[in-house]
């Protein structure tokens, strides 16, 4: 569902991204991690089509995301680390914009909106302009409106930042169910604990390369050192 | 604690030119360099029009002396109105707000440092457009160094009192009424102030003042010239000053100086006090946003959009620009400006003395160039920021299965009808005011059509070129590089369009004139493809740059 092949991203001398290639499957929850300025968001943005890589080539669903983006586009869901909405746009209009712009039945968004907006507790907000929404609602709203449009492919970066915490268990029950919907899921994260409990797969990214890749298990077991480890510990080693 | 929050706007400036280097000093250096063609071009103008009245008999120095308050008293103004617009910015929504009433400073401190940034925000810009005038008046008056020096000093307190005005206004207003909503309203109500000021200005016929037989008696006239300009106003004590100084008067001199100083300081210190009560409540008001329900109702846009599902990405772009512009205080106020624009403009096509018929159907052609002029600044408030106003939130249309073409498109219906409708009433006016013939109102009026079209796509076209999506309002926009090349293009654009088509205007002149066959038509085929080209040129460079330029785009 989603392949990476030799992918390099420079910015001037410095390559933010360098020769990386993976897949990830449909029903797969992959965990992209790596410190600070590893090339996690990069990545993720040329996925999402709005970077373009340097060398290499990004498909999703099928379609080659420079090659044709908008196909690959309509079959995708990004959302990144900063909840950028229109302020002057309220929270239904918002949804109602999305799903309009990904070609949702407007009987099904009728049906769907009201619903979702529940499930995150939104509904109260939906009439207010999103200039008025805290960091975590926009964060909710904008969770709420993959859902609205069921894609196959779906790109979170840091999901969860600025989400209370019955909200993250809330999330982590939703993206099982998107990943056993058949959607493929990668999403980078800084919560290695999430990423151990919920991630089929498991990626770290240094200085641009991929250190390491395999089911979590797999990659607790790449380090030498005796007794049962966490994922914590192997990424600080691997990243040190 | 004010010492280290100026330093800190002291690096960020170094900073900001240590980081200029290759593409971007280049670029920066080259607007630099039209922006001093421009006030050369300015202090020419100044200087003949001060050469003229100096020459005077009589009166001339009266004269200069009388316009130079003038021009300080309008000064004054303008930065009164702009400071009241930017000070509910800078003291209420600035980006650093937050993390400034985090630290332990001083709220005094806070609010100080930023009545300074608001001064110069507001004032900068008419400070210098000011300068080639007052290089003028210098030269004229045969004044050394000195003058410029104590010019300069005066200019210091003379523009903080202007901003203290606007900064006392919103500091009392938000404490009043601590919300948003008061940002809102301010706005408005300055855009109406300047739009007012700019329309009863221009209504009372200031070029009278300068032909003394348009008042009925002389003495009048004197008693007038010689009769303070708002004497309780610093810009009247600032003329005094330099006229004193001109004088070598330096006990006058020093009293209007000390009296601009002491004001400045006197305001200064009030506003520091009050602002230790008065600030935090407004500042904590503003952080709210204003209540509004919105409704579920359909768009009609969405309705429309069921029926034609191609139409759909487009339709729905556009209820969205649709929504967003009209709850958007900014627009409202621009409109207005706009408004005064126009008004101003039919106004001064009225006033133009003509006497003949044919130089009337004449100026009613060359009023093309300015109409498209007058299209050409509102595009740039406009139709050129439409693409980089998508903002923050652009991330949602690049990553949403809709191309760059599409998203330029859009913007494109949503300005060029407004676009079509401005030119069209200006010139379909001007030619009745004028009393155009019917060859001069058909010509003018289609070109018009054509132009309206031409200057919308490339406003598009190059804010496509040029996108900008951090930007936090439209005046950093209308001064960006890019800005400056769509208006310099649109100039371009419209003389030779003037150019293309004054061979057939020529002719029909001669026609008029009762000369035989005037007409050459292998000459009108000739003009009739060089207008094609024109507009095909002018309509496919920019837009297609534009939108390679989109696509390439990385946020």
């Amino acid at each position: 569902m989603i392949e990476i092949k030799n992918l390099t991203k420079s910015f001037g001398n410095f390559k933010a991204v360098d020769d990386l290639s993976l897949s990830v499957a449909p029903g797969e929850i992959f965990g992209f991690l790596g410190p600070n300025g590893a090339g996690k968001t990069t990545t993720v943005k040329i996925l999402s089509g709005i970077m373009r890589p340097t060398s290499g080539s990004v498909s999703v669903a099928g379609f080659d995301v420079a090659a044709s983006p908008l196909e690959a586009k309509r079959r995708m869901a990004y959302i990144p680390d900063e909840p950028f909405v229109y302020p002057k746009l309220t929270g239904w209009e918002f949804m109602r914009f999305i799903g309009d712009i990904y070609a949702v039945p407007a009987a099904e968004q009728k049906k769907r909106i009201p619903e979702l907006l529940e499930t995150f507790e939104l509904t109260a907000a939906s009439g207010e302009l999103l200039e008025g929404y805290s960091h975590g609602m926009k964060q909710k709203l904008l969770i709420a409106s993959v859902l609205l449009r069921k894609p196959k492919v779906v790109l979170f970066d840091e999901p969860t930042v600025g989400l209370d915490p019955k909200s993250i268990r809330r999330f982590k029950t939703l993206l099982a169910d998107i990943a056993r919907g058949g959607a493929a899921v990668f999403m980078c994260t800084h919560i290695l604990d999430m990423a151990e409990r919920l991630c089929h797969t498991v990626g770290i990214i240094y200085r641009g390369r991929l250190v390491t890749k395999g089911t979590v298990d797999e990659v607790k077991k790449l380090t030498a050192a005796p007794g049962v480890r966490s994922l914590e510990d192997v990424f600080l080693e691997l990243t040190e | 604690m004010l010492p280290v929050l100026l330093t800190r706007k002291a690096v960020t400036f170094r900073n900001t030119l240590l980081g200029l280097r290759g593409w971007r000093l280049a670029k920066n250096l080259m607007f630099s360099g039209a922006g001093l063609v421009m006030l050369a071009a300015l202090y020419a103008g100044f200087w003949r029009l001060l050469n003229y009245l100096e020459g005077v008999e009589l009166i001339g120095p009266i004269l200069s002396w009388k316009l130079t308050s003038m021009v300080l008293l309008m000064t004054f103004a303008m930065v009164v109105v702009s400071s009241i617009i930017i000070s509910m910015t800078t003291l209420y929504y600035s980006f650093d707000l937050k993390f400034l009433f985090s630290t332990p400073l001083d709220l005094r401190s806070i609010f100080i440092d930023k009545a300074f940034e608001t001064v110069f925000y507001s004032s900068w810009t008419l400070v210098l457009a000011l300068l080639p005038y007052i290089a003028a008046l210098g030269r004229i008056k045969g004044l050394d160094w000195g003058f410029y020096l104590a010019y300069a000093g005066l200019m210091v307190p003379f523009v903080l009192l202007a901003g203290a005005f606007g900064i006392l206004f919103s500091m009392i207003v938000m404490y009043a009424f601590p919300s948003s909503r008061t940002r809102d309203i301010t706005w408005l109500l300055g855009s109406l102030s300047v739009g007012f000021v700019y329309v009863v200005f221009r209504f009372s016929r200031p070029e009278k003042l300068l032909r003394p037989d348009s008042l009925e008696v002389v003495a009048q006239y004197i008693q007038y010239l010689q009769s303070p300009t708002a004497p309780y106003m610093p810009s009247w004590w600032v003329t005094r000053a330099m006229e004193a100084y001109s004088a070598a008067r330096w006990e006058a001199f020093a009293s209007n100086a000390g009296v601009l100083v002491l004001a400045a300081a006197a305001i200064y210190i009030f506003i520091y006090f009050l602002s230790g009560r008065l600030y935090m409540r407004g500042f904590s008001g503003a952080q709210g946003s204003p209540r509004f329900k919105g409704g579920r109702r359909e768009l009609p846009e969405q309705r429309l959009a069921e029926r034609l599902p191609a139409l759909r990405p487009a339709l729905t772009l556009y209820w969205k620009d649709r929504l967003a512009l009209g709850r958007d205080a900014r627009y409202w106020s621009q409109l207005i400006l706009i408004g005064a624009l126009i008004a101003v403009y039919l106004f001064s096509i009225r006033q133009l003395p003509l006497d003949t018929p044919d130089i009337r159907s004449l100026v009613s052609f060359l009023n093309v160039g300015v109409a498209g002029f007058v299209m050409a600044a509102i595009g740039l408030r406009f139709t050129f920021p439409a693409i980089s106003l998508e903002g923050n939130s652009y991330w949602l249309l690049k990553s949403a299965p809709i191309s760059a073409l599409g998203v330029m498109r859009e913007k494109l219906m949503v300005s060029l009808l407004p676009s079509l409708l401005i030119g069209l009433v200006l010139i379909t006016v001007s030619n009745r005011l004028l009393g155009a013939d019917f060859f001069i109102a058909a010509l003018s009026t289609f070109t018009i059509l054509v132009a309206a079209l031409v200057i919308t796509v490339m406003g598009i076209g190059f804010g496509a070129a040029f996108p900008d999506f951090n930007v936090e309002n439209i005046h950093q926009l209308e001064s960006s590089y890019g800005g400056f090349l769509y208006m310099a293009c649109c100039m371009g654009y419209l003389s030779l369009l003037v150019a293309v088509e004054a061979w057939p205007v020529q002719m029909h002149f001669a026609e008029r004139f009762g000369r035989a066959h005037p007409w050459d038509l292998r000459a009108v085929a000739l003009s009739a493809a060089m207008f094609v080209g024109l507009n095909a040129a002018a309509l496919y460079i920019p837009w297609k740059a534009g939108q390679r330029n989109l696509e390439r785009h990385e946020i």
